[in-house]
């Protein structure tokens, strides 16, 4: 059986992806895990020509431009049948999608000035996938604005093309592998501070230059990703130090690194691809240099981001939910079974992510129109932080979220990245607040 | 533009440095030329939570309610036995559900609710039974209990340090009070086959309160304790 069905009136659905089952579960009405990613234009966004290339482009994207629905024993996704109505901008990102809205349009699309913004619960794709709808979604717009020739590579799509059967694949089955992976791991750190009484989602963006990152991270022998890594558990390292003064009641530093499936993997899924490898220092062994951590990091990524590795995680990640047992539970049950697990370990194992989307890029004729991207992920459910990370052009964005006043970490990241000679300017959003 | 406290470079649209809170300031600068990152004072409205668990939870106590009043009505034709029912089921309601209609339930005030919820049951079983012990034993033990508890949760609520004084000094109030029961018990019920049994959980919560005193004044003791007993 194709997992992807035509119904009568041309509407597609399909089965949620592997990774996707545990987001609907574990969502409640004060979280949900929705990420954003926005392109900021040199000039303001026109929202009549941005809603005309949104209705071309929403077609073109089935399993992206799609509803949440229950079926009796599993979640399915819907194609939308009209292009979702565009959105303003708040004070802050990434309010959580209550669950008739995730039934509506599991998509918000969000303009504020020169800036179009991509809400997107997590079932429907991973920030790659997310990153090919709002490029394809870009040069429409600047082709329709503009009159620009954009020819489709760098993750542009055609939009006129009919969507291919492997874009709508659940790409995880496939590469299974024989063992499965232990998920044994320690409890990490908690950080901790004073929630927010409004819910209010404090945003603070640290721009560095790309080059100098990088050859930082080459200095040390590592790649960006692992330099950002290290540096972030530096950084939380230092946090945890001065808020836990006993050695022996520290708890272990580490940080969750999502992994693109897609270069190790032959797949073109637009759809969830992504696992995760979590370095982790132990500060009750005493305080770890940076060259230490580095080398934490680095070996972690060597011995698990690899294919080999990565298809044990799958292949522990799709055991479960092919047990006939399992299969034949009613939703409802499923949904208090993983809720219940998530509550228990899901975030435990680690005291934040940080998502690297790498460096985009884009047909030569769109570059002029585009001034920055930004990466901003929701905070965790229990958790108040989360990192998201893209670079375009000469610029590094390091988008911190939190849901608590004290912005300790991004200090404490701010003091290692200076330490090491690299300024960032920083932004937030409560310029105004008073 | 740098931060004069932290030294992080800021972006002009920012008013106060986002890493160590400090007025950002510049002579030169001005600073409402660029665009703020997120428009200001335009917070999307808080979702009120849906009350559908209170509301069901709610229709499961009204149910049986009806149902035994109902009953009751029908058999006696007059409130006989059922009063005892609804009169719990209200008790367990203002103590189990009743905090959870509100967003930050306030404890020190639910504590108090509480206790007066169970001596208004208590009332209403002395009143209904034909009883005369609620004035003389029922109501200065709950009230003295509650008035215990309801200091201690006012206590715990106010004071974020202090617990081991907090626990202590309950254990020895319930402790002294324990002798004034047993009066009160033989006083409203002359049933006196064992005189003195209050001596023995007095001496246990006496003990209890003063250790627990003790290890809160003594440092070294509560340091030996917390190595011995941590988890
Ligand atoms: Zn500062």
């Amino acid at each position: 059986m194709s997992p992807i069905q035509n119904t009568p009136g041309g509407l597609r659905w399909m089965p949620l992806d592997n990774a996707a089952k545990i987001y609907p579960a574990s969502r409640s009405r004060k979280w949900s895990n929705v990420f954003r990613l926005s392109v900021s234009l040199t000039e303001p966004v026109d929202t009549a020509v941005l809603r005309s290339a949104l209705d071309v482009t929403v077609p073109r994207f089935p399993s992206i431009a799609a509803r949440l629905r229950r079926g009796l024993f599993w979640y399915y996704l819907q194609q939308l049948e009209h292009s979702p109505e565009l959105r303003e901008e708040s004070s802050y990102p990434l309010t959580p999608m209550s669950k008739e809205e995730v039934r509506r349009c599991a998509l918000r699309v969000i303009v504020y000035q020169n800036r179009v913004s991509l809400e997107i619960f997590h079932s429907i794709t991973d920030g790659n996938g997310a990153l090919i709808f709002l490029k394809t979604l870009l040069a429409e717009y600047l082709q329709q604005k503009y009159g620009l020739a954009i020819p489709a590579e760098h993750g542009v799509l055609d939009r006129r093309e009919e969507p291919r059967e492997e874009e709508l694949e659940d790409s995880f089955p496939k590469y299974a592998g024989p063992v499965q992976a232990s998920r044994k791991g320690t409890n990490a750190f908690r950080m901790s501070g004073t929630p927010e009484p409004d819910g209010f989602l404090n945003v603070t963006c640290l721009e560095l230059p790309v080059a100098e990152v990088l050859s930082k991270a080459h200095e040390y022998g590592i790649s960006l990703t692992a330099f950002l890594c290290a540096a972030m558990m530096m950084a939380i390292q230092n946090l945890q130090a001065e808020q836990v003064p006993e050695v022996r009641r520290r708890r272990p530093v580490k940080v969750l690194l999502p992994v693109n499936l897609r270069p190790m993997f032959p797949s073109g899924t637009l759809r969830n691809f992504v696992l995760y490898t979590t370095p982790e220092i132990d500060p009750r062994l005493g305080a770890y240099s940076f060259p230490e951590i580095c080398r934490v990091v680095q070996h972690k990524m060597g011995m698990e981001v690899n294919p080999k590795f990565m298809s044990t995680l799958i292949a522990a990640n799709v055991s479960s939910e092919q047990i006939p047992v399992v299969k034949v539970m009613p939703l409802f049950v499923k949904n208090a079974v993983m809720k219940a697990v998530f509550r228990a370990v899901g975030e435990r194992k680690s005291c934040m992510t940080l998502s690297n989307l790498g460096a985009v890029k884009l047909p030569r004729a769109m570059e002029p129109y585009v001034e920055r991207f930004d990466f901003i992920l929701g905070i965790q459910a229990t958790a108040p932080y989360n990192c998201g990370v893209i670079s375009w052009g000469d610029t590094l964005y390091i988008n911190i979220i939190r849901n608590i006043r004290e912005p300790e970490l991004e200090y404490h990241l701010h003091c290692v990245l200076r330490d090491m000679g690299l300024t960032a300017t920083v932004r937030s959003n409560k310029g105004r607040r008073s | 533009m740098y931060c004069i406290n932290c030294g992080v470079k800021l972006a002009d649209t920012e008013k106060k440095c986002p890493l160590c809170g400090v007025t950002a300031c510049h002579p030169y600068i001005k600073q409402e030329e660029e665009v703020p990152l997120f428009p200001g004072q335009r917070y999307p409205t808080p979702q009120l939570p849906p009350r559908t668990a209170q509301i069901i939870i709610t229709t499961l106590f009204l149910l049986p309610i009806f149902i035994t009043l109902l009953c009751d009505l029908q058999i006696n034709g007059a409130v006989v036995w059922s009063g005892y029912v609804v009169g719990a089921l209200g008790m367990a309601y203002a103590i189990f559900v009743l905090p959870y209609w509100f967003r930050r339930p306030h404890s020190v005030a639910f504590t108090a609710l509480s206790f007066m919820a169970i001596g208004l049951y208590v009332f209403y079983i002395n009143q209904a039974s034909g009883g005369d012990w609620f004035l003389t034993f029922a109501l200065p033990v709950v009230g003295y209990v509650g008035t215990v508890v309801t200091a201690v949760a006012a206590l715990l609520h106010r004071l974020r340090r202090g617990r081991l004084y907090i626990f202590g000094g309950a254990f020895l109030a319930l402790g002294a009070f324990m002798p004034l029961m047993e009066y009160l018990i033989v006083a409203t019920f002359c049933r006196p086959r064992f005189v003195g049994w209050s001596l023995y959980p007095m001496t246990a919560l006496l003990l209890l309160g003063a250790m627990l005193i003790f290890l809160a004044l003594n440092q070294p003791a509560r340091e030996r304790m917390e190595r011995k007993f941590f988890l």
